[in-house]
């Protein structure tokens, strides 16, 4: 027996070691921090229950055999609690191989992640990793697709989450693509499909790694990533706060916590926001932030497709999905980037009982061969089905254009929005006055006196919500300063709202 | 009395009269240009005139308008306020010709004080001080030390055609006068070419002090005491108060009296200003008369109890004054702020925008007054003034007056456009302005350099460290209440955290206590009482039962607090997370000189240079629209363009990178 404890107490401090306190140096030599320490930002304290902790790779050969076994095989897997709530972790260790991923590291993976669809929790992935173990060949390989097979089981049940602390690189990319968020962490964190030597053996390009792949790269130039942080600390710290917005899996409603904010309180300076030219922008978050609970509003791919705002915040302590556009860029227009950007945000939403407010102002879809070419009409198919197919509550509040198709789409009545409210400044038409003139009224085109009365006319007839109102497509005109109060009772109202799409395998949504 | 009278101003001076019109029981109108239409002054007006587009060339400027608007409201007097109309002698001509009364000072007074030579000429005739001199041709350096010697040591010899400090010499005495005045020839000569120099008194350490004066139709003239406005930027006006922290009763008697001599010597009625120069001996030299109510009328009228504009319409009535000199008090100390748009922070550009938050102080009977007119969520244009709002307080002494301001402006708010209000709160922190020793030359003595926060120490840092820790106490303590926690496992808070900022790290320990929380940090402990709610940007409070009103914001982990003057970002964190953090490389800031960013929000127009390109210092780079206005970026120095970052159309953030050299 105390021999049996000796060993063990000698197996846990191996194991804790990782790949030796050298490697663990160099580590943070980098500004990185080790595997363990990473999940003891993210997790309450004390709250980690560690898995598989002697676990070892099986592998014998290119001298694997004759190589030292590192207790946890590179990766620290278990669970533990974030505010209370239970989360599953792992967390690759880039002292033991270089984080690389063996058979038994992927069944390490896999263990948390059917434990998690079981008792219904997140999994939260802390990312550092050099890839496949080459050495297994195949075997590593196989353990990629399990894990991969288990993200798309998990999807939609549990939330998944992708915090990329350093390479991830080939296959490797392919979990974190696949689960819900993904985060990075700036300058010590890199995703590419091929690296940069590759690339430019194929394509001669010449780029660096960051360039390539780096947290900024991600975050504006493909959206790939959601939000960057500075280093570890924040990045971790940044983490707890986003997890409070999400329910434990689809089973649950979204979190609720007590808050001081009133749900009654008024904003008399929303009552100037939009401003009186219709061509002149605003910015759409100072909205968000006066409506929202407590001003606090978690916003995500804040750099990339900045004409569509989307975010979790809270009303009355419970998370709302926020979507909005954003006359301050482009108009706020929908084009190929912001309809992706905003669909699949809605289908999360919708996958998790997040109830979702829109803030509409779109003058429409972004013209042009560029657009056109790159396939706008399915892209933009994908925010219009994702919005149609939703079944949590959904509030829309329209603050100023609600134009052509992007009135449609954008949570409109017609896709059954539960509740659409405008501002007195919206304009619910087909096109704008100008436009819309030109081509009902073509045989007048050159008599400027009478297109500029009928454009009158015309703005006098759509540039408000009345007609919307008359049939019904809005259901009440409300002032800006009372938002808070509406959207706050709406979706109290809603709080049990039940609907359900007919039985299917699954849609299809236009890819 | 009248019945209806017209504002012929905007701003926060239209709605201070408006204010006093309606106390009065006098019906107002407004007048607003069409930038002005959602202004405050035109929502408290009984009546509103469009008076055309927004410069004020075009509108505040145009006197038929005004009189139209008049005729049009049946306006029986107009105020102009200040700036504007006010001191113009036509538009008070012409109104009397139209038979609407002037709220000021008839023409002819404002014509004789409105030239600059003529006034002075005036004022010596009156038998008021002004500075000696001599104009004329000076023969050679024996004649300027006669000269020199006449007017009285120290005395100033300058190029006539010098500007700035150019050929400027001071000189103390005879051999000084004497050298001085043949170097600055020959500079004169050399720089200018022209040699001809004059030779005036030398005010040593001069302050601007003025005497406000009042005076009815009937011949009754009084002087109000004095204020002194020597905190100045830029020959600006940043600070003013009443009374001057230099005046002896002796030498305020003295200006009054020469002030109230100058008033009559030009028949003036109605309220006015007659400025002077003091030196640091006390000797006081007339500069010049505004005819005009002042932006800094406010002071005076804590001190006194009189209310100027109410003054001013009973003068216009016709109505004699009520009260004598001697029935003017002095009571107390008063003090002004000035609230502009601009940024302090860099090179005090004006600030234009939305203001996203507006909140000033809540105004207290006889110790804080805020005079607006603007309001939250409305707008800053850029046709007017940079001046939103003044911030007066006023005290049983000096020193209570600074600290009332201090207190008001913590507590003001404002948010989407930059203010001074950090700049403001510095200066009331600042020794030498708290002791009184200043003169005009304080701001630029004491910030050479501009002004950055960090110039700026606070007194207690254990206030920012408490405030931060309780923050974040309460932020920890609200997270553990969310829902669907493990039963038994809930989160538990713990009591010991580390407070960061910057290279410093403050263990502390906060616990829950009465109305807020105790924070024990370096063997102290703290009782910070607060009713502060998440998501507030004012954390009111007490520490140790001193109460305070910090502006706090709440940043990813971050803590931005603000406090007199003097800024702090903290971050907490648990004592394991610290140490953590520790290891966290320091990334140093991108070396912001190799980049041209936008200054301010706006449209890129146009991208004058492309990569590779060589440019010179002050050569065209960009051009970015804001606000309909056209703002040339130029190269501040000569470089190499690396790279075109943003390209023409893309509407930018403060900050973005427009332009990369190498």
């Amino acid at each position: 027996m105390h021999e049996i404890i000796r060993r063990l107490d000698e197996s846990r401090a191996a194991a804790r070691l990782g790949g030796g306190q050298r490697r663990i140096d160099a580590q943070h030599a980098k500004g990185k921090l080790s595997a363990r320490e990473r999940i003891e930002l993210l997790l309450d304290e004390g709250s980690f229950e560690e898995w598989d902790m002697f676990k070892e790779h099986r592998c014998t050969d290119f001298g694997m055999a004759d190589a030292e076994k590192i207790p946890g095989d590179g990766v620290v897997t278990g669970y533990g609690t974030v505010n209370g709530r239970l989360v599953f972790v792992f967390s690759q260790d880039f002292t033991v191989f270089g984080g690389s991923l063996s058979e038994t590291h992927a069944q390490k993976i896999c263990k948390v992640m059917d434990h998690a669809l079981k008792v219904g929790a997140p999994v939260i992935g802390l990312n550092d990793s050099g890839g496949a173990r080459i050495q297994e060949g195949v075997d590593s390989l196989g353990g990629y697709a399990d894990v991969f097979q288990r993200n798309v089981m998990a999807s939609g049940v549990i939330p998944q989450i992708s915090m990329i602390m350093g390479p991830c690189a080939g296959g490797a990319v392919y979990s974190p693509s696949m689960t819900d968020f993904i985060f990075m962490v700036k300058d010590s964190s890199y995703m590419f499909v091929t690296g940069p030597e590759v690339v430019k053996t194929v394509t001669h390009e010449e780029v660096t790694a960051e360039e390539l792949g780096g947290a900024v790269t991600h975050t504006s130039k493909s959206g790939v990533a959601d939000l960057a942080f500075e280093n570890d600390v924040e990045a971790l710290g940044m983490l707890r706060r986003f997890i409070d917005f999400l329910p434990l899996s689809n089973r649950e409603k979204a979190p609720v916590r007590p808050t001081t904010d009133l749900a009654d309180r008024m904003d008399e300076s929303l009552d100037t926001l939009v401003p009186s030219n219709p061509n002149q922008p605003y910015d759409m978050k100072e909205l968000i932030t006066k409506v929202v609970d407590e001003g606090d509003f978690f916003e995500l791919q804040p750099d990339y497709a900045k004409n569509i705002v989307i975010g979790f915040g809270r009303m009355e302590g419970q998370t709302v999905g926020i979507v909005a556009n954003q006359p301050l860029v482009l108009a706020g227009c929908l084009d190929i980037k912001s309809s992706i950007k905003a669909a699949r945000f809605v289908r999360f939403c919708d996958a998790f009982n997040i109830p979702v407010v829109t803030f509409v102002d779109v003058p429409g879809f972004m013209p042009g061969t560029a657009q056109e070419y790159g396939g706008i009409i399915k892209h933009g198919a994908k925010l219009l089905y994702a919005y149609a197919e939703c079944t949590v509550p959904k509030i829309t509040v329209i603050t100023r254009k609600a134009y052509g198709g992007a009135y449609d789409v954008m949570s409109s009545k017609h896709l059954r929005g539960d509740v659409n409210l405008a501002w007195p400044t919206a304009e619910i038409a087909v096109m704008g006055p100008k436009g819309a003139v030109e081509i009902i009224f073509r045989e007048e085109k050159n008599d400027p006196e009478k297109i500029a009365k009928r454009e009158a006319e015309y703005k006098e007839k759509f540039a408000n919500p009345f007609v919307a109102a008359h049939r019904g497509f809005i259901d009440d005109v409300i002032m800006p300063h009372a938002t808070r109060k509406r959207i706050c009772r709406s979706l109290a109202m809603l709080r049990d709202k039940q609907l359900e799409n007919p039985w299917r395998k699954h849609g299809n949504i236009p890819l | 009395m009248f019945k209806k009278i017209l504002i012929a101003n905007r701003g926060e001076i239209a709605c201070r009269v408006i204010k006093t019109a309606r106390k009065m029981g006098i019906k107002t109108v407004a007048v607003y240009s069409e930038a002005d239409k959602d202004a405050l002054h035109v929502d408290l007006a009984d009546e509103a005139v469009c008076i055309g587009p927004a410069a004020s060339k075009e509108s505040y400027l145009v006197m038929d308008k005004i009189i139209a608007a008049c005729k049009q409201t049946g306006a029986e007097a107009v105020h102009p306020g200040y700036g504007f109309l006010s001191e113009n002698e036509a538009f008070s001509r012409r109104l009397e010709e139209e038979g609407i009364v002037f709220i000021g000072p008839k023409h002819y007074s404002v014509a004789k004080m409105g030239d600059k030579i003529e006034s002075k000429k005036l004022a010596k005739a009156a038998g008021v001080s002004t500075i000696p001199g001599y104009n004329d041709a000076i023969a050679g350096p024996e004649q300027a030390v006669e000269i020199a010697k006449g007017i009285g040591y120290p005395v100033m010899i300058k190029a006539s055609a010098g500007g700035g400090g150019k050929g400027l010499r001071v000189a103390f005495n005879d051999q000084e006068a004497f050298e001085g005045f043949a170097s600055c020839q020959n500079e004169a000569r050399n720089s200018f070419g022209d040699d001809r120099v004059f030779i005036e008194k030398f005010v040593e350490e001069p302050r601007h002090i003025e005497i406000q004066v009042l005076a009815d139709a009937h011949g009754n003239t009084l002087y109000l005491h004095e204020r002194e406005c020597s905190i100045q930027r830029r020959h600006q006006k940043v600070i003013e108060e009443a009374p001057s922290p230099f005046l002896d009763p002796a030498t305020r008697k003295a200006m009054g009296e020469q002030a109230v001599a100058l008033a009559k010597a030009v028949e003036y009625q109605s309220a006015g200003t007659v400025e002077f120069v003091v030196g640091k001996d006390k000797s006081f030299y007339f500069l010049e008369m505004n005819t005009r109510l002042q932006v800094e009328h406010p002071v005076t009228e804590f001190i006194t109890g009189l209310d100027l504009v109410e003054q001013m319409i009973r003068v216009a009535a016709g109505e004699k004054l009520s009260f004598t000199q001697e029935q003017i008090p002095l009571k107390g100390w008063a003090m002004e702020c000035r609230i502009n748009a601009e940024d302090p922070f860099r090179g005090f550009l004006p600030s234009t925008g939305r203001l996203v938050r507006f909140q000033p102080p809540a105004e207290v009977e006889g110790a804080v007054r805020v005079d607006t007119g603007v309001y939250d969520g409305g707008e800053i244009s850029m046709f007017y003034d940079s001046m939103i709002a003044k911030l007066i307080t006023h005290g049983a002494d000096r020193d209570q007056a600074i600290a009332r301001m201090r207190e008001a402006l913590d507590a003001f708010l404002i948010r989407g456009i930059s203010s001074n209000i950090p700049f403001q709160a510095a200066l009331m922190q600042h020794p030498r302005f708290v002791s009184g020793n200043f003169n005009t030359g304080f701001i630029a003595e004491e910030y050479p350099k501009g002004f950055d926060a960090s110039m700026v120490p606070h007194d207690d840092p254990a206030l920012f460290v408490a405030v931060a820790a309780a923050m974040h106490r309460a932020y920890q303590d609200r997270a553990a209440q969310i829902s669907g926690q493990m039963p038994g496992h809930e989160r538990v808070v713990k009591d010991d955290y580390i407070v960061i900022r910057g290279e410093e790290r403050c263990p502390v320990t906060v616990v829950p206590a009465a109305e807020g929380y105790a924070v024990s940090h370096r063997g102290e402990t703290y009782a910070l009482r607060t009713r502060w709610k998440f998501g507030e940007l004012l954390f009111a409070g007490s520490l140790n039962g001193k109460p305070f009103t910090m502006q706090v914001e709440r940043a990813g982990l971050k803590y931005r607090l603000s406090h007199a003057g003097s800024q702090a970002v903290c971050m907490v964190m648990s004592v394991s997370a610290a140490a953590l953090q520790a290891l966290m490389p320091v990334k140093l800031p991108p070396d912001l000189s190799k980049f041209l960013l936008s200054p301010m929000p706006g449209l890129l127009r146009e991208v004058a240079v492309s990569e590779g390109q060589e440019v010179k210092a002050g050569e065209k780079l960009a051009v970015i629209e804001a606000m309909k206005m056209e703002n040339v970026l130029k190269a501040e120095q000569d470089g190499k363009v690396r790279k075109v970052v943003a390209s023409p159309g893309a509407s930018l953030a403060v900050d973005e990178v427009i332009i990369e050299f190498e």
